[in-house]
């Protein structure tokens, strides 16, 4: 990962069972997993394991394509019930059984392209458990630094929108 | 969803930390320029050449009630930014939550399959 200066990790809300933080540019999510780290590799790039995990709850994802393989192509689409389907796709970049790979996650905006960026997985064995550390690159600190507090502003400024509304109808 | 252009101006207009803070500031209320330019030490021109740049962004808006045009925010292309950040991060949370049950439920009927059939796997440690 290139990083133009010294990186500093910030916790960015970890949860009890997951830690996250920024470092740079990069969003980073840990989790150690009670399960040996060949079932992890197989769950991350066995095609017919993806739909039993992959995407936030309420979604179901459907493996298009998936050649898992330094160069190979993946294509993901992820239904939900709430919106219209979202393709994720991407390419395999490097790839070393059974301790991680790298890929590029894309998704398209309407009107705006492809939108994401490299995503690496390392599955480290940790006295029988596994250690998954995921490593999305957002983009720089400021977008991260942006967005998360952004995040919370943006709720503000909703609840005032509201508040004029209600006051507009006097 | 925004206009095509908007997404990265959005990020160029939020990568300058004097920007943030405006935008922090104007999260409390909003205010005037002169206003905005108080804890900053900045001239009143060079404060309005950032909220020309975040406005353009679509971030902030010049009031319309009174004669000082106070400047507010627009949640639009904000809530946009952090949408994406905070959709990655609940797709990870979740998927991990998925994961681990999924990997309980492997280790669980394996467990039984061990059970059934000695000849086909040897004992592992753990």
């Amino acid at each position: 990962m290139e990083t133009t200066m010294t990186a500093t990790r910030i916790d960015r809300g970890s949860t009890e069972t997951t830690t996250i933080y920024s470092e740079g540019g990069d969003l980073v999510f840990e989790r150690t997993f009670d399960a040996p780290r060949e079932l992890i590799w197989k769950a991350f790039t066995e095609p017919e394991r993806i739909p039993r995990w992959w995407g936030p709850k309420g979604s179901t994802t459907t493996v298009a394509e998936m050649d898992v393989r330094p160069g190979g192509t993946w294509r993901y689409v992820s239904s939900a019930p709430d919106r219209e389907d979202v393709v994720f796709y991407g390419e395999y970049t490097e790839v070393t059984p059974p301790s991680g790979y790298t890929w590029t996650f894309m998704f398209d905006v309407e009107g705006v392209g492809p939108q994401g960026g490299p995503e690496t997985f390392t599955f480290e064995d940790v006295d029988g458990k596994t250690k998954v550390t995921s490593v999305g690159h957002m983009g720089s600190p400021e977008v991260i630094e942006a967005a998360l507090a952004t995040g919370m502003v943006a709720g503000a400024i909703e609840t005032w929108d509201r508040l004029e509304a209600l006051l507009a109808e006097g | 969803m925004q206009a095509p252009d908007t997404l990265s101006a959005t990020f160029a207009a939020l990568a300058d930390p004097t920007r943030r803070a405006i935008l922090a500031r104007l999260a409390d209320g909003e205010a005037s320029v002169k206003d905005l330019a108080a804890p900053f030490e900045m001239s009143q021109p060079a404060i309005s050449k950032h909220l020309r740049v975040l406005e353009r962004a679509g971030l902030i808006e010049q009031g319309r009630r009174a004669q000082w045009r106070p400047r507010r925010l627009r949640a639009g292309p904000l809530r946009d930014i952090a949408d994406w950040v905070g959709q990655y991060r609940r797709h990870w949370e979740e998927s991990f939550d998925r994961l681990d049950a999924y990997l309980r439920d492997l280790q669980e009927s394996k467990e039984h399959e061990d059970g059934d059939d000695d000849d086909r796997h040897t004992n592992r440690p753990g």
